[in-house]
């Protein structure tokens, strides 16, 4: 993230301004679990306000009251002075309340006006013309850059994003939600969305980001909300007025010391193969473009190779090439020394893998948490004619307790649990094997503050017991802290790599640019 | 060389799901679910009853009539048996390929060639070989000629990435036609009278069960429906097949053999549909004819997905169509309706379930 981003935002008095948003002592409870217990609320006209909080601090069933979806067990909610008591989404949006969920809710194969035509109120006849007209005057006139015509499917996340910003105020909402809205983008991309709120907040809208960054809250947020268990901690302050420490101890509810990254001396043992080798690697993307173009580089056992890059600069073949999932048009792929040229031969040679995208890559709709542990890519465990479900409990049991990240319980479906929930059945899963190499892309993505220090933790055990490791983060701080070396990628090449006593975040950000040495 | 983290936080307590729908609700689903089928059944009923009276019949009769025509009598009943047991397994063959994220919609050409290599079989080996030999390999002849049928779909989708929908589609003409030159050339019976071929040798007919008409086919076909449950459900084959269908990206991801996987479905799908062949051929027909077997596939798909590809409520299903098929023809007999007429009661019933039953499974998720 550059400099601009971390600038500290302009500090508002909160004004005399009626709020546009006011909810006090909402509470929701489902049985045993106190979702929300007298959680307040207030968003002013013209302010960025963060609410943030680890998982399960009730910050999604806040949201779902307000937008209609859940009703409260008690406490009000005034737009605009008036109490209103929204019965569902249509209803919220009819108040003038906007959400933009994490998970983007287009029709890839549709055109960006037919996707807004989809929400938009009005007559039986699209009028794609007079529609495009309409969203291109809107894009203007909020700056954001949206291409009309454009279907979605060939848009990046952070355009996606944008199109469903469009569409929430298209639709006339005066408050924006935007539920962890930089969970799915590239540095850049998060600093051109803060971009956008900047100037949504000038314009007169109250936004509401959802987060669990405290870099993001000091970045673009007026006041901060943060809740945890259920309750509210912190209501409305300003950010500068606290420390990081105290923001997150708010969130979390006590401070731990510092991890320390023992760095081990990259020799790995002389003699031993590379955990992963990648020799001159050229392979093509989904759309039949080059997308690596010849990489060279290896990862030595107990060694941590961080990859960073803009979004698309080739991370994603470059795992499935090192996992054997896709084929190389030219070069060598090797895992501790054997060719791997398919999914089972890597496997067979040891490699791990928490894939980008897990939800596309490793649920299996229908099935159980128990059922997704048996597929960890090593033999399915036999009795009689089907499989060994009563090993595969005590070994899924046996992970969980030892890699600490609290999965979901084992006969929950993976398909109904949330984003960061089924990170940790995934990272269980994986990173509970025994391994030669651990290939992670975005291993933190969805966890809160907790996990991902776990997690990262976990990595570095697993480097320590010698396995190499390849991971793939949009987190420049994360990598520089526990990588040994990064690897910057740059459209397909390998523009840099550092070791550890070389990191430097300018040096970095000019090599994921392709900038020349 | 030492390098320090964030300050890094410490346990915070397990986020608990909220629970998605507490069991006291599950009574009144049930009940709603219930309602929707009823409601969704006499749509489809009230609907063909416009249909009756539109065309001058008194419905009220033709159902009194129907009803009676079909469960009132030992042999009505004893016909749906006999109708159900190639239904049963051609809709197998649709349940175990769908188990893997394909449809199989070749049902249709599958049975043909399955009765053809099942009618060829008992041609070649004749009176040499005692009846019962001559219908086991008529049986193993079917179902590896089913099987290859659908092997051709499995092999084009694996090696060209063409839909299997559509191949297996379009080989149901294609065997049609093979079934057509057949009894027309080479195995034509009588060249002057009706193309077939001559009759099944008496022995190498499907015995009857003690005391009534009906074939043991049924019994093959329930003993199919067991096996595959049991396959489906208990075997790690069945357990990959279940991660193929539902996210093939996870299951190759997971070392599992997906192209094999795919092909073994539709290879035991088109066995089974062989089988079913072979069945309705040494059970009920006995000769290849044109018009052979004709709707047997179709029907199987339509109950297939009635039983939302599920092994045992597929005996249900089949039960039903088998049951409209053979009131059909006493509507044609007592009401002097065309037989076809049946066909619009079934189509009609299709849809509204499966549009009720969807809208439901909607709401609970």
């Amino acid at each position: 993230m550059s400099e601009a981003v971390l600038d500290e935002p302009p500090a508002r008095s909160a004004e005399l301004a009626v709020p546009l948003l006011s909810v006090s002592k909402f509470t929701k409870h489902f049985g045993e679990v106190k979702a929300n217990t007298d959680v307040d609320l207030d968003i002013l006209p013209g302010e960025v306000h963060a609410l943030v909080g680890e998982n399960g601090a009730g910050k999604s069933t806040l949201l779902k009251m307000i937008y209609g979806v859940y009703t409260p067990d008690s406490g009000r909610m005034l737009v605009e002075g008036a109490e209103v008591r929204p019965g569902s989404p249509a209803d919220a949006r009819a108040l003038g309340i906007g959400m933009v969920f994490q998970d983007l809710r287009l029709v890839p194969a549709f055109t960006v006006v037919e996707n807004i035509a989809l929400s938009m109120a009005g007559g039986q006849f699209l009028r794609p013309d007079a529609l495009a007209k309409q969203i291109d005057e809107a894009s203007a006139k909020h700056g954001l850059r949206v291409h009309a015509k454009a279907r979605v499917r060939h848009l990046s996340i952070g355009e996606r994003q944008r199109v469903e910003i469009l569409k929430v105020l298209m639709t006339g909402a005066r408050l924006v939600i935007l539920d962890e809205p930089t969970s799915v983008l590239a540095p850049q991309e998060v600093e051109a969305l803060f971009g956008v709120v900047r100037h949504l907040r000038d314009l007169g809208f109250g936004v509401v980001i959802v987060t669990h960054k405290i870099n993001e809250v000091r970045a673009i947020a007026d006041r901060v909300t943060v809740l945890r268990g259920g309750r509210t901690i912190l209501q409305g302050v300003i950010p500068s007025d606290y420390t990081n420490t105290e923001l997150i101890e708010a969130m979390v509810g006590r401070a731990v010391s510092d991890l320390v990254a023992d760095r081990a001396p990259v020799a790995g043992a002389a003699g031993s193969a590379p955990a992963l080798e990648l020799v001159g690697v050229r392979a093509n993307g989904d759309r039949g473009n080059e997308a690596l173009k010849g990489i060279t580089f290896s990862v030595a056992p107990g060694e941590l190779v961080g990859v960073a890059g803009v979004a698309g600069s080739g991370q994603r073949e470059l795992c499935e090439v090192a996992l054997g999932l896709r084929s190389t048009t030219s070069g060598a792929v090797r895992v501790c020394g054997t060719t791997t040229g398919s999914p089972r031969a890597a496997l067979k040679a040891g490699a791990v893998s928490v894939p980008e995208d897990p939800v596309a890559d490793t649920v299996v709709s229908r099935l159980s948490v128990l059922e997704h542990m048996a597929l960890d890519g090593r033999a399915l465990p036999r009795k009689r004619m089907g499989l060994n479900w009563s090993m595969i409990r005590s070994r899924s049991e046996k992970a969980n307790s030892a890699l600490g990240l609290k999965m979901a319980p084992l006969h929950r479906k993976v398909s109904e649990l949330s984003g960061g929930n089924i990170q940790r059945v995934v990272l269980t899963r994986e990173l509970s094997l025994d391994s030669t190499l651990v290939v992670a892309a975005y291993p933190s993505r969805g966890l809160d503050v907790l996990n991902t220090r776990r997690t990262q933790e976990i990595l570095l055990e697993k480097r320590n017991a010698s396995a190499g490791i390849l991971m793939i983060s949009e987190d420049l701080d994360e990598l520089m802290s526990i990588a040994d070396r990064i690897v910057v990628m740059h459209d397909g090449h390998v523009s840099g790599i550092l070791s550890a006593d070389e990191f430097d975040r300018q040096r970095i950000g000019e090599l994921m640019l392709g900038g020349a040495a | 060389m030492t390098t320090t983290l964030p300050a890094p936080r410490s346990e915070a307590p397990l986020p608990v799901a909220p629970p998605e729908a507490p069991a006291s609700d599950r009574g009144a689903r049930l009940a709603q679910a219930t309602v929707r089928w009823i409601a969704a059944l006499g749509g489809a009923f009230l609907i063909f009853s416009a249909l009756l009276i539109s065309k001058n019949a008194n419905p009220l009769t033709v159902y009194t009539d129907a009803w009676n025509s079909t469960f009132a009598r030992q042999q009505s009943i004893e016909d749906i048996v006999i109708k159900m047991a190639p239904f049963v397994l051609a809709a197998l063959a649709v349940v175990v390929p769908a188990r893997a994220g394909m449809a199989n919609v070749g049902g249709e050409g599958q049975v043909i060639i399955g009765a053809v290599a099942a009618c060829g079989t008992a041609m070649a080996v004749g009176d040499a070989l005692p009846g019962v030999t001559v219908m086991v390999l008529m049986m193993l002849a079917g179902m590896v000629a089913g099987a290859l049928w659908a092997g051709i779909a499995g092999a084009m989708r694996l090696l060209l990435k063409v839909n299997e929908a559509v191949t297996t589609l379009l080989l149901n003409y294609v065997a049609l036609d093979v079934l057509l030159f057949l009894i027309y050339q080479p195995w034509r019976a009588d060249p002057t009278g009706q193309p077939a071929t001559k009759e099944l040798q008496t022995a190498a007919k499907l015995p009857l069960l003690a005391g009534t008409t009906v074939n043991v086919g049924i019994v093959i076909a329930v003993i199919a429906v067991v096996l595959v449950w049991i396959a489906l459900s208990f075997t790690t084959w069945g357990f990959s097949l279940s991660v193929v269908g539902g996210n093939a990206e996870a299951a190759r991801r997971a070392g599992l053999p997906v192209a094999k996987l795919l092909l073994s479905a539709l290879l035991v799908g088109g066995a089974l549909a062989g089988l079913a062949g072979m069945v309705h051929f040494a059970g009920v027909e006995y000769k290849l004819r044109p018009g052979f077997g004709a709707q047997i596939g179709y029907t199987a798909f339509l109950a297939s997905w009635l039983a939302r590809h599920k092994p045992i409520p597929v005996l249900l299903a089949c039960f039903v169509f088998a049951a409209l098929t053979v009131a059909g023809d006493s509507l044609q007999l007592d009401a002097g309706l065309p037989a076809a007429t049946v066909n619009i009661l079934t189509g009609l019933i299709l849809i509204a379930v499966l549009g009720w039953t969807t809208s439901t499974r909607k709401a609970n998720s």
